[in-house]
């Protein structure tokens, strides 16, 4: 579709409309730590920090939040009376989201209008629009483009901003969403320019994170199917707690559990929580076996889930390389290296170009 | 000072107590017709060493405004040391409830033997007009809300 | 570090332990290493970016270290604390584990950080930490360490929060608690947590809900700090490991306060000493009871 450019001052402009028109703006903000940015929804364009630190969490969970409730029920005299909840939300907007949060959001719909479609989590994308903003690369634990992604990447998003000359950004339109949102806020947005500003942002980006692990994995998922019983398996995940920081920031960790919780002897409330397949009791079963009986099986699990199960069934990885789980790890589990490794003993370390 | 609301307002107290000193004295405070305010719910539990500071959370979780916890003197307890360790236990409770933010006015602890009718009549009498005055836990409640 | 290394090695070529757990450097700084063959002693390291507690990994919880066979361990002096807790509470048996002792002059606060201490960059605990050598070894390994920079923000900061009404309190954790997802890794890092089953866990009944709304927050971490008291032993690896950000340290650390204001009791590396919870004294004192 077309480009435009946003000045940063028609972006705050842009901020006030939608919020002044009842449209909840989540972007990377300030939290109480200055060091901190998180998404979050905001009152005003001053609290965004587009160009902070990158948020520990990415955006899911205004996608699928870590609680919400699915039902509601009471016994009556005649029975038990079920309350559903809506399936329709307000609309928002998701603002300055980087690409590697954005292009999980996509990957995630495969999943969820699978087998059964998911009307929580599709009502809250319909009445989402994505605005994501082009990264420069934000540490060594990025690899972005090792997953066949890139940190300008387009997966996702509704309308994606790169930044410009000075305090503009291009806006690339992608979507019909992304155009509407443009039609509906045509004054706000000028004619494309600063085209070469915003192609040297993206090369000197893609470079910047290209090194960080020249290899293919895509190419991985051959390896890992044949390679279930391999010894690195073995040893994996010695360091691991098991503690599930990784899933809980990762933008594409969607597993949940359903729980019912009473909430008086008459009446309770169905949930739908986060869960992650590195806790031990997340395989447990009702016998008492537990198929997945150490933390080497379940870590060897995460790996297969996002690299050869997921790609298998929907055709693309379950990984945006946004490297948010080594980040998170208390105990120095690093999913980069792993891969690093994995990609030798499969044979696949061909760099992708662009590294030394 | 109290607003229409407050004055219609009547405390819910759950009592956790044990089986043999403090059950039993307030079994005694009822069949002496001892006047007590209708505020309180008893819990019975074997001893005061059975009672979980969780007891307490789930009390407030499902709408209390104030908690007793009551047993049998030291150096009475049935099983010999149940109210020892349950001292411990609640010295440190306290303080963490406190901590986060629970006023600890919120919580009487006693001890209250077979024989103190009149102890426990004055115990719930007291931590209902203490309670009274706090107002509602809405603090707490509103933890409910989804 | 030639030292530790070299005791290391020996043990592993005497075949007096099948896995020596130190630290090593990894991607983003200092991590836990399990070096099995002596030739892979040399990736062991030891210095002011050690921070992660290695007795997590003695918990009979985590079959997978278990599997390795008899381990030595590196242990800081907090380190040893957490070993001794285990001991004392019949989750390893002394004879198991061989302690490596280092000597320790405090660590930064994450260990991405450089290896060098300043009042900015001295973890919270170490500020007000007395304890330069462990008691509790097998080895003991390193030169005398000074102490590290004082600091006190975190006790201030529980000072402040303690001169507040129990309402602004409140609403001071339910803003961060807010937060928590429930993912529960402040209790998977935790060395003292090494329930099978953890009431967290529960389902029939269900005594802590598992959801994250604030109800369920608050009964966890009320929950997950009374079980911590007189047993911490403030290494700080819950707060360091929570995702979201919560300030758990400022529970852990007051609840320790308290008990050993209350009960003249510290953490401290002798398996023999009892904890405070679990054990009493008829004297105890009941100012708090009517």
């Amino acid at each position: 579709m077309s480009t435009r450019i946003l000045t940063k001052a028609d972006l705050a402009g842009l901020v006030a409309d939608l919020l002044s028109a009842g449209t909840r703006v989540v972007a990377p903000a300030r939290v109480d730590n200055p060091q901190v940015a998180a998404y979050r929804p905001i009152a005003s364009f001053d609290e965004a920090r587009l160009d902070g630190p990158l948020p520990p969490r990415s955006p899911k969970e205004f996608f699928l939040p870590p609680t919400e409730v699915l039902l509601r029920w009471q016994k009556k005299k005649d029975g038990i009376e079920l309350q559903e909840v809506a399936t329709e939300h307000p609309k928002q907007v998701i603002l300055g989201a980087r690409p590697c949060d954005v292009a999980a959001v996509e990957i995630l719909d495969k999943v969820m209008g699978w087998d059964y479609r998911d009307e929580l989590w599709f009502g809250r994308r319909e009445a989402t629009t994505i605005v994501s903003l082009a990264c420069r690369g934000v540490d060594k634990s990025c690899f972005c483009t090792a997953v066949g992604s890139g940190p300008d990447a387009q997966k996702g998003a509704d309308i994606l901003l790169v930044p410009s000359d000075g305090d503009a950004y291009l806006a690339q339109i992608l979507t019909p969403k992304g155009q509407a949102l443009v039609e509906a806020h045509a004054q706000r947005f000028g004619e494309a320019s600063g085209a070469e500003a915003a192609k040297s942002f993206r090369e000197a980006a893609t470079r910047k994170v290209a090194s960080n692990l020249p290899i293919e994995a895509t190419k991985l998922s051959g390896w890992l199917a044949d390679n279930y019983e391999h010894e690195l398996w073995k040893r994996l995940a010695m360091r691991c707690h098991g503690c599930g920081a990784c899933a809980a920031v990762c933008p594409t960790c969607h597993c949940f559990d359903i729980v019912d919780e009473p909430e008086g002897i008459d009446r309770g409330v169905r949930r739908r929580n986060w869960d992650t397949c590195q806790a031990g009791k997340f395989t447990v079963h009702a016998s008492g076996h537990n198929p997945r009986g150490t933390q080497n099986e379940r870590f060897r699990q995460r790996v297969l889930h996002k690299f050869s199960i997921y790609p298998k069934r929907f055709g693309e990885l379950l990984c945006t390389g946004c490297g948010r789980c080594a980040r998170a790890c208390p105990a120095g589990m690093d999913l980069p290296e792993i891969l690093g490794q994995i990609a030798k003993l499969a044979g696949a370390g061909v760099p992708t170009g662009g590294t030394k | 000072m109290a607003t229409e609301e407050t004055k219609a307002f009547e405390p819910k107290i759950v009592a956790f107590v044990c089986n043999w000193c403090t059950y039993t004295g307030a079994d005694l405070a009822g069949t002496s017709r001892l006047q007590m305010s209708p505020n309180v719910r008893v819990v019975r539990l074997p001893c005061t060493g059975r009672i979980d500071p969780l007891f307490l959370i789930k009390a407030f979780e499902r709408g209390a405004d104030g908690v007793i916890v009551s047993g049998c003197h030291p150096a009475d307890c049935h099983y010999t040391a149940g109210n020892y360790h349950a001292r411990r236990r609640f010295a440190v409770f306290r303080e963490i409830a406190d901590m986060m933010g629970v006023d600890n006015q919120r919580m009487t602890f006693s001890w209250v033997s077979a024989s103190e009718g009149n102890k426990w009549r004055d115990v719930v009498n007291e931590t209902t007009e203490r309670v009274r005055n706090l107002g509602p836990f809405t603090e707490y409640q509103s933890l409910s809300r989804d | 570090m030639k030292e530790l290394r070299q005791i290391a090695a020996k043990l592993l070529t005497d075949g007096a332990v099948k896995v020596v757990i130190g630290w090593e450097e990894g991607p983003r700084g200092a991590r836990a290493a399990f070096v099995t063959r002596p030739e892979d002693a040399e990736r062991l390291i030891f210095d002011a970016r050690c921070v992660q507690n290695l007795a997590t990994y003695l918990s009979p919880r985590r079959r997978h270290v278990v599997g390795l066979g008899k381990a030595a361990v590196v242990a800081k002096p907090c380190d040893a604390k957490a070993i001794a807790g285990l001991i004392r509470e019949s989750q390893v048996k002394r004879e198991d584990v061989v302690i490596l002792g280092v000597r320790c002059g405090g660590v930064v606060r994450e260990p991405t950080m450089p290896a060098s201490l300043t009042a900015e960059t001295v973890a919270d605990r170490c500020g007000i930490c007395e304890t330069r050598e462990p008691t509790l070894y097998d080895h003991l390994i390193g030169e005398p360490q000074p102490e590290p920079p004082r600091v006190t923000r975190r006790e201030e900061q529980i000072a402040a929060l303690m001169q507040k009404t129990p309402q602004e309190r409140f609403a001071f954790w339910s803003q961060q608690l807010e937060r928590c997802i429930r993912c529960h890794a402040c209790r998977e890092v935790c060395p003292m947590c090494f329930c099978e089953q953890c009431v967290a866990d529960k389902t029939r009944p269900v005594w802590i809900e598992s959801s994250s709304h604030p109800r369920a927050n608050f009964a966890w971490q009320m929950t997950r700090v009374m079980h911590q008291a007189g047993r911490c032993v403030d290494c700080g690896e819950c707060e360091r490991a929570c995702p979201v950000g919560i300030p758990l340290n400022l529970l852990t650390r007051y609840t320790a306060q308290s008990v050993e204001k209350r009960f003249g009791h510290k953490p401290s590396d002798d398996p023999s000493i009892a904890a405070p919870i679990g054990t009493f004294r008829s004297d105890d004192s009941q100012e708090f009871i009517r």
